[in-house]
């Protein structure tokens, strides 16, 4: 199983915040947010709650598993 | 613009017609008096003040490089990326900080040289550098007189990460130029000595990567509520030691090995230097490929 997530669709969504005023509000660097984006980084419990409280959603709504198929 | 951005862009302008001026001063009096120390004619009293009047030159260019190093580090840390051109103003102008040294020390070689009648090789290295230097410095004069450093792109960086990659490039550079240093203390085994080519030279290399450093801890300690690493910096900078050690401890056993009949050799000048600047390139080098990758 590996962590995907829908980070950017919510950052267009909610006025096309940039990555860096994402992390300025998580409290993290732009670079953490493009990997998270990009699916080079997993964020910690504490970081993807920061995230899906910013958008007012639930972890769940932002991030979600997928069947690695290098795993079989 | 602040106050502090605006005391540093007058500074940066005044210093920078300053160097200039230090440079052409420096061209005029060495093609002038090359000739005549090559061929071991005496120096008149104004033609030797002239000489000295080169190295006060050099301390101005000096001031300069450090200067618009700082206005650069401050623009990039207002940039919404790290992009290509700012890092090549950061190499080149850190290798330029580094060659005013270079410049000292020959030009210092020469004058002994000449003193005591000896052929001085150094001239054929001393013009090239002066001229990169001079095209570095007309270039970073040409970015403070267009106003190129006051575009910051972003008003607010709470974390800051792009210092954290200077400070990587940075350490690439020092920690490569000191383990080509340390390499040439393998060449010329026989005229290498401790107080002169391994203890000032891994100083001076060292300097632009204990700046930067010393400048990441200073924006760190401005922070409001510090947080020195986030969550994936402090994942690639695991990864970096991890890979330091490994490569290090490998290294280093090499070098014990292969010098193990000659431990009172060379080596036992250039251990140390060897072991901190791999420590410096592998660890920024780590740092820089992690922090892309993930």
């Amino acid at each position: 199983m590996k962590l995907e997530n829908h980070l950017r669709k919510y950052r267009f969504e909610h006025d096309e915040i940039s990555q860096q005023d994402l992390a300025n509000a998580v409290g993290v660097t732009r670079l953490t947010i493009h990997s998270i984006e990009t699916g080079k980084f997993n964020p910690s419990t504490l970081l993807a709650l920061k995230i899906a409280d910013y958008f007012n959603a639930s972890v769940e709504d932002i991030f979600y598993l997928v069947e690695d198929e290098n795993e079989a | 613009m602040n106050k502090m951005t605006k005391i540093i862009r007058t500074l940066n302008h005044i210093f920078g017609f300053l160097a200039i001026a230090a440079f052409i001063y420096a061209f005029i009096v060495l093609i002038r008096l090359q000739p005549k120390m090559v061929a071991f004619e005496p120096l008149s009293a104004l033609e030797s003040a002239l000489l000295t009047g080169v190295g006060f030159g050099l301390l101005i260019v000096l001031a300069f490089f450090l200067l618009s190093l700082l206005q650069v580090i401050r623009f990039i840390k207002h940039s919404d990326k790290l992009r290509f051109f700012p890092i090549l103003l950061v190499i080149s102008g850190v290798l330029s900080l580094l060659f005013v040294f270079s410049d000292v020390a020959l030009l210092t070689d020469i004058s002994k040289q000449f003193n005591e009648g000896w052929a001085q090789p150094e001239w054929a290295m001393v013009f090239p550098m002066l001229a990169f230097q001079f095209v570095i410095a007309l270039l970073y004069l040409f970015l403070h007189v267009s106003g190129y450093f006051s575009k910051m792109q972003v008003d607010s960086v709470v974390r800051d990460v792009n210092i954290f990659l200077i400070v990587q490039y940075v350490g690439l550079i020092s920690g490569g130029m000191g383990l080509a240093m340390g390499g040439l203390g393998f060449v010329y085994q026989s005229g290498w000595s401790l107080p002169v080519h391994t203890i000032l030279s891994s100083l001076t290399i060292i300097f632009p990567y204990a700046l930067a450093v010393l400048y990441w801890i200073i924006t760190k300690l401005r922070e409001k509520d510090r947080v020195w690493w986030d969550e994936k910096q402090m994942q690639d900078i695991g990864k970096s030691a991890l890979v330091t050690l490994l490569i290090n401890t490998i290294l280093m056993l090499v070098l014990f090995i292969f010098t193990i009949q000659d431990l009172a050799g060379v080596v036992r000048m250039l251990w140390l230097p060897l072991y901190l600047f791999l420590t410096v390139f592998m660890f920024s080098l780590g740092n820089l490929y992690f922090s892309r990758r993930g």
